[in-house]
């Protein structure tokens, strides 16, 4: 497999990550806070659809 | 990458996660109560509430807080206000002499409207730590003091080492495999390989922030007392030789407060330390400011008055090193994005905890086996797969 194939997913979860640390800290509340949850919580769904699914 | 280098990143992938794997649980397992210390305050609180006054009511005079305190401990001195801007509370801090321990600290709690006293805690150094201040002195210290935090600030080095060769090695071992694989048939020891691999992967930017920023508020101490041996000293020299001012002839708390606010417009002033020895400066309060916007409200800002003329002396400009390590607390802690981030923090610890768990595991169920043929029987099952 080509290593472009093997860190696609885990480069889109590392940019949701930094994403979701720093919209938090860049903006307060509302909208800011709100990216931060989705952005951050998205590896964690996607982990955890990897883990159920048999 | 070739068998050699495969062979010095897993070499360094087991060692490093070997060395740091009991503090890096120790960190996970006291961090969990750790992100919600602030809803835990609250709810084991047993202090009275606060008045029920509209929300314009204006802040209590300092002075008069200050010297209801001193009133109340006639032999202590006050080394500091704090006024809280999440609630209407005031904290004095005084210490039976100016050269007693932080330890000997007794905190008393004001409504910051009315000015009634609400609460007295005893110094830790008779009270002793409760749950939370344990679980803290466990995380950043051991209870070791500095030595404990340059030690865990080593582990915490030594886990990132281990985060990045897990990173290296991730590659080899998914050559055949599609992201997110979990080979639930394939026995034991490769369904958790596959899990490691996965949490592991998945969880990195947020393991790899923690971590550093981490090891960054453990070196803060130090880079604390070095600021304060050289900048700050070198601030200071025009004082130098001067005694410390006696209490009767300091000038107004409060009034130092509010210069700051209507002089320095955009900074919202915290904290004033009174002057001694230790921190800060002997000559000055130290009135600790921070920003208005949610980036700059996280940097913190000294600014000096002169506490017998009670004018501003100086606005002190922070080191890089020292805006890094403010910067750094949130981003470790996770307390910058309301409860639900608290929660996110909460999972990510936890799966954190099931990595180094299945790591474990994995070194101990296949520990003589070399690297290569570690790799060989995975390429062969994924296949087979």
């Amino acid at each position: 497999m080509r290593p472009s194939v093997i860190w696609r997913w885990p480069l889109l979860m590392a940019a949701l990550t930094v994403v979701g640390l720093a919209s938090a800290l860049l903006g307060e509340g509302g909208a800011w806070w709100g990216l931060s949850w989705v952005a951050l919580a998205i590896p964690l769904v996607v982990m955890a659809v990897c883990v159920v699914r048999r | 990458m070739n068998v050699r280098s495969l062979r010095r990143w897993a070499a360094v992938h087991k060692w490093t996660s070997l060395v740091c794997a009991v503090f890096l649980l120790l960190f996970c397992l006291t961090g969990l109560p750790l992100i919600f210390k602030h809803e835990l305050r609250e709810l084991l609180s047993e202090d009275p509430p606060y008045a029920a006054l509209p929300a314009d009511t204006p802040r209590a005079d300092l002075d008069a807080i200050v010297a209801t305190a001193r009133r109340r401990h006639p032999g202590h001195v006050p080394m500091f206000v704090f006024v809280d801007d999440d609630e209407p509370k005031v904290t004095v801090g005084l210490l039976p002499s100016p050269t007693a321990p932080p330890t000997q600290t007794r905190l008393l709690k004001f409504d910051a409207r009315t000015g009634q006293l609400l609460k007295e805690t005893e110094p830790a150094e008779t009270s002793g730590p409760d749950f939370l201040d344990i679980m803290l002195r466990l995380h950043r210290d051991l209870f070791a003091g500095l030595p404990g935090e340059l030690f865990l600030g080593a582990m915490g080095l030594v886990f990132t080492a281990s985060v990045v060769s897990g990173i290296v090695l991730y590659a080899p071992f998914m050559r055949r495999l599609a992201f997110g694989t979990v080979r639930w048939r394939r026995g034991r020891r490769l369904r958790w390989l596959d899990l490691h691999n996965l949490m592991g992967i998945v969880t990195t930017a947020w393991v790899l922030v923690v971590s550093v920023t981490g090891v960054l508020n453990e070196l803060s101490r130090p880079l604390f007392l070095l600021y304060q041996r050289t900048d700050v000293q070198a601030m200071l020299a025009p004082y130098r030789g001067r005694p410390v001012p006696p209490l009767d002839r300091l000038s107004s708390v409060e009034a130092a407060y509010t210069l700051v606010q209507r002089d320095l417009p955009g900074r919202t002033p915290t904290s004033v330390v009174f002057p001694n020895n230790r921190v800060g400066s002997p000559h000055h309060y130290l009135v600790w400011t921070k920003g208005s916007s949610p980036l700059t409200s996280r940097l913190f800002t000294p600014v000096l008055i002169d506490a017998e003329r009670g004018e501003l002396a100086m606005v002190v400009d922070l080191p890089w090193y020292l805006r890094a390590i403010q910067v750094s607390r949130p981003l470790h802690f996770g307390d910058y994005g309301g409860l639900l981030l608290k929660v996110i923090w909460l999972v990510l610890d936890l799966v954190t905890i099931v990595v180094l768990a299945s790591g474990l595991y994995l070194w101990l169920s296949r520990r003589r086996s070399p690297i290569e043929a570690q790799l060989a029987e995975f390429e062969g099952v994924a296949d087979e797969a």
